[in-house]
């Protein structure tokens, strides 16, 4: 049963059934009270025309009874009165039975049974009367008077019944092709998606329904899924371009180390150097796999109370013999302590990482200053400024895509790695790494702590590919 | 010293044991860890060499773990592929002394492997060191050379100290990195060299014999001796 397995369909029946039960719970008690009131005013009515007959009774005695309800029978439509008037020992005096019926008892009461009215089975409400000196009175009434009545509930009540089946299973296969003209719609999308087209996007219309709210979440779960290939596709582009050289230089010097058989100082020395060689690409190795740790964002149950100016401390301390080496200043502020959660080694890498890259652009009497500072939320700023050359605004997108080297940082050490793990840092702290002029320089910052919500998943940035523009990472 | 190395790569394992050879040590193989947990079990070793991940239903841990469980002590400094620091920590939590990743150099390992023989030799709490003419007083926290003093940074005294107490023995940059300065991660510079220097400056400087010397590929070493 396939229709069956709709869930279009499914919650149609179910509203009909719904529908259903409603028109029941609305009907019975208006059922019962109709029959109830209906009863109660029969019989109501019967009384009273019982009471008249035992007041001509009690006025004219028997025979005046007797006479009365000859005459009334004679006068009345078929049917709409069963009189009787019986003497003490139940013998039919007047009215339009013929006999005591057998099965209405003798004692004084209102009944409804059934008799057999003019061969005709017929159930009829009596009102049994005992009048002075043991004479019997019955009035009654054929129900069959109110049967079309009833039959008209019953048929009104069937005809909502219909309608509102029909409706429902009507409205259940409409809203089941409208649901799966769409849903038909998306498939096309995704399975072209799947077959690798990244580019493509769910349709969506402008009404925001929860359709749309689907597709939306959908869309961005591409853009990211679209961001996470371009970004793997763009680090394999340069792994294979930022390990070749190295392997290459490597290669290059064994083979001509084979080939030429050089003197034992000079194989030592060529030795030496392809080690340095190997130990480069096991570096690059190092960061990358340091990377795709920090990205997975395992480290964060690691997250204990660091205090970043001890940290920054520490750093500056570290650095500060490269500084005076330089000739550059390399500064500390700080108020006090700035306790924030995180994972130490990994913030201490970022602040490494930070100073080494001002480090290497400042020139000699330049400035680095690194100042931990709490923000007015209850946050911590870290930042490290530097009075290099600074960065052009439309490359600071790209410095944190990995391997990048901008033009300025050609000849100079390093993988271009060390921003994009500072961002990945950043990231897994639930911030931003912030790229900033400094008037001149650079400012590098990152506000961490104010907000403890970890990021629920993080989105490595897309190294820009030939010119493209950077895709800002996107949040959920 | 006698080292037992549970290593089931036969290229690196011929490699270590080459090296520890030649550096005058004696050296036992085992390629998987039955074989090793049975040497590591029944004969006495100054420490042990062991690989992470071993062919064979039991692995580097559970050996780690389960001498420790039957009470050795035997210093164990563990090699692994493995480098996230999740890995680390639950390689030392299972009783290990050192971490080390492939690939690795043999001074490092050699290095390590010293420190944590010596470590377990001397774990007594000193309150003077003492190299040649070089004496240092933890509790003073003062530095002298002969009948001068030396004055240096909080920095500066810390890294001293930790050269002291591993005087004579080779010390990389990575142990220096991790143990000065707390930094489990490499942070691509020779600033340990630039550290080095400044320290050599105040201690070495205005005297005959110098005291700590860079050995080559390897590291430094505090030397007591010509």
């Amino acid at each position: 049963m396939k229709v069956l397995r709709s869930s279009a369909l499914r919650l149609s029946i179910g509203y009909t059934c719904l529908g259903l039960a409603a028109l029941a719970l609305f009907a019975a008690p208006l059922w019962y009270a109709w029959r109830v009131t209906i009863e109660d005013s029969r019989i109501e009515i019967l009384q009273a025309d019982a009471q008249r007959l035992a007041d001509v009774f009690q006025r004219e005695g028997p025979e005046g009874l007797r006479g009365f309800l000859a005459a009334r029978v004679g006068m009345q439509i078929a049917n709409e009165r069963l009189l009787l008037f019986t003497d003490p020992q139940l013998r039919p005096l007047a009215g339009n039975l013929s006999a005591w019926p057998a099965n209405v008892p003798v004692a004084p009461g209102n009944y409804t049974l059934k008799l057999i009215l003019d061969g005709e089975p017929a159930t009829v409400v009596l009102v049994h009367d005992e009048l002075a000196h043991g004479y019997h009175l019955l009035v009654g009434r054929d129900i069959a008077f109110y049967v079309p009545l009833e039959r008209r509930f019953w048929y009104a009540l069937i005809g909502a019944v219909a309608i509102l089946c029909s409706l429902g299973t009507l409205g259940g296969i409409l809203i089941r092709r409208a649901l799966m003209a769409r849903i038909h719609t998306v498939r096309r999308m995704v399975s072209a998606i799947m077959q690798g087209d990244l580019a493509h996007r769910l349709p969506m219309r402008e009404v925001g329904d929860e359709l749309d709210t689907l597709s939306q979440s959908i869309n961005r779960m591409l853009t990211q899924i679209e961001q996470l290939v371009h970004g793997v596709r763009n680090v394999s582009n340069a792994i294979a371009h930022d390990l070749r050289t190295p392997l290459a230089e490597l290669r290059a010097r064994l083979e001509e180390l084979s080939l030429t058989r050089p003197a034992a100082e000079v194989t030592f020395a060529e030795i030496d150097a392809a080690v340095a060689d190997v130990d480069r690409v096991i570096s690059i190795f190092n960061a990358l796999l340091r990377l795709a740790e920090i990205d997975s964002g395992m480290r964060r149950s690691g997250f204990v109370t660091v205090d970043l100016a001890e940290v920054a401390a520490a750093a500056v301390d570290f650095y500060q013999p490269a500084a005076e080496l330089k000739g550059s200043h390399l500064l500390l502020v700080r108020s006090g302590p700035a306790s924030v959660q995180g994972d130490p080694v990994l913030l201490a890498q970022a602040l490494s990482n930070l100073i080494d890259n001002a480090l290497k652009f400042t020139p000699a009497d330049g400035h680095i200053v690194v100042s931990v500072t709490r923000g007015a939320d209850g946050g911590v700023l870290l930042s490290v400024a530097d009075s290099g050359p600074g960065i052009p605004d439309a490359d600071r997108g790209k410095v944190v895509g990995r391997f990048y080297r901008g033009d300025a940082s050609r000849g100079t050490p390093g993988v271009g790695l060390g921003l994009s793990l500072v961002e990945a840092i950043a990231r897994l702290h639930g911030s931003r790494l912030e790229l900033t002029d400094n008037h001149p320089g650079l400012r590098a910052c990152m506000a961490l702590g104010q907000d403890t919500r970890p990021i629920e998943r993080p989105v490595v940035p897309a190294a820009p590919q030939h010119g493209e523009l950077q895709h800002e990472p996107v949040y959920p | 010293m006698k080292v037992l190395l549970i290593e089931d790569n036969e290229r690196v394992a011929q490699f270590v044991l080459k090296g520890l050879t030649e550096s005058g040590h004696t050296a036992d193989h085992a390629a998987n860890g039955r074989d090793g947990m049975f040497l590591a079990a029944s004969e006495p070793y100054d420490a042990i060499v062991l690989d992470r991940m071993l062919p064979g239903d039991i692995d580097g841990l559970a050996i780690v773990e389960a001498l420790r469980k039957a009470g050795k002590r035997t210093p164990i400094l563990i090699l692994s592929a493995l480098s996230e620091v999740d890995e680390r920590i639950r390689g030392l939590r299972a009783g290990g002394d050192d971490y080390l990743t492939k690939p690795f150099a043999f001074g490092e390992l050699l290095a390590r492997l010293d420190a944590l023989t010596r470590r377990a030799q001397a774990e007594a709490v000193q309150t003077r060191l003492e190299v040649a003419d070089l004496r240092m007083d933890l509790l003073a926290r003062k530095v002298m050379r002969g009948e001068r003093d030396i004055v240096l940074q909080p920095r500066e005294f810390k890294l001293l100290e930790y050269l002291m107490r591993h005087a004579n023995q080779v010390v990389t940059r990575t142990m220096l990195l991790e143990n000065v300065w707390d930094y489990h991660f490499d942070p691509q510079t020779n600033l340990i060299d630039v550290h080095i220097s400044k320290l050599r400056q105040k201690i070495d400087a205005d005297f005959e014999r110098p005291l700590l010397r860079t050995v080559r590929n390897a590291g430094y070493t505090l030397s007591s001796h010509d």
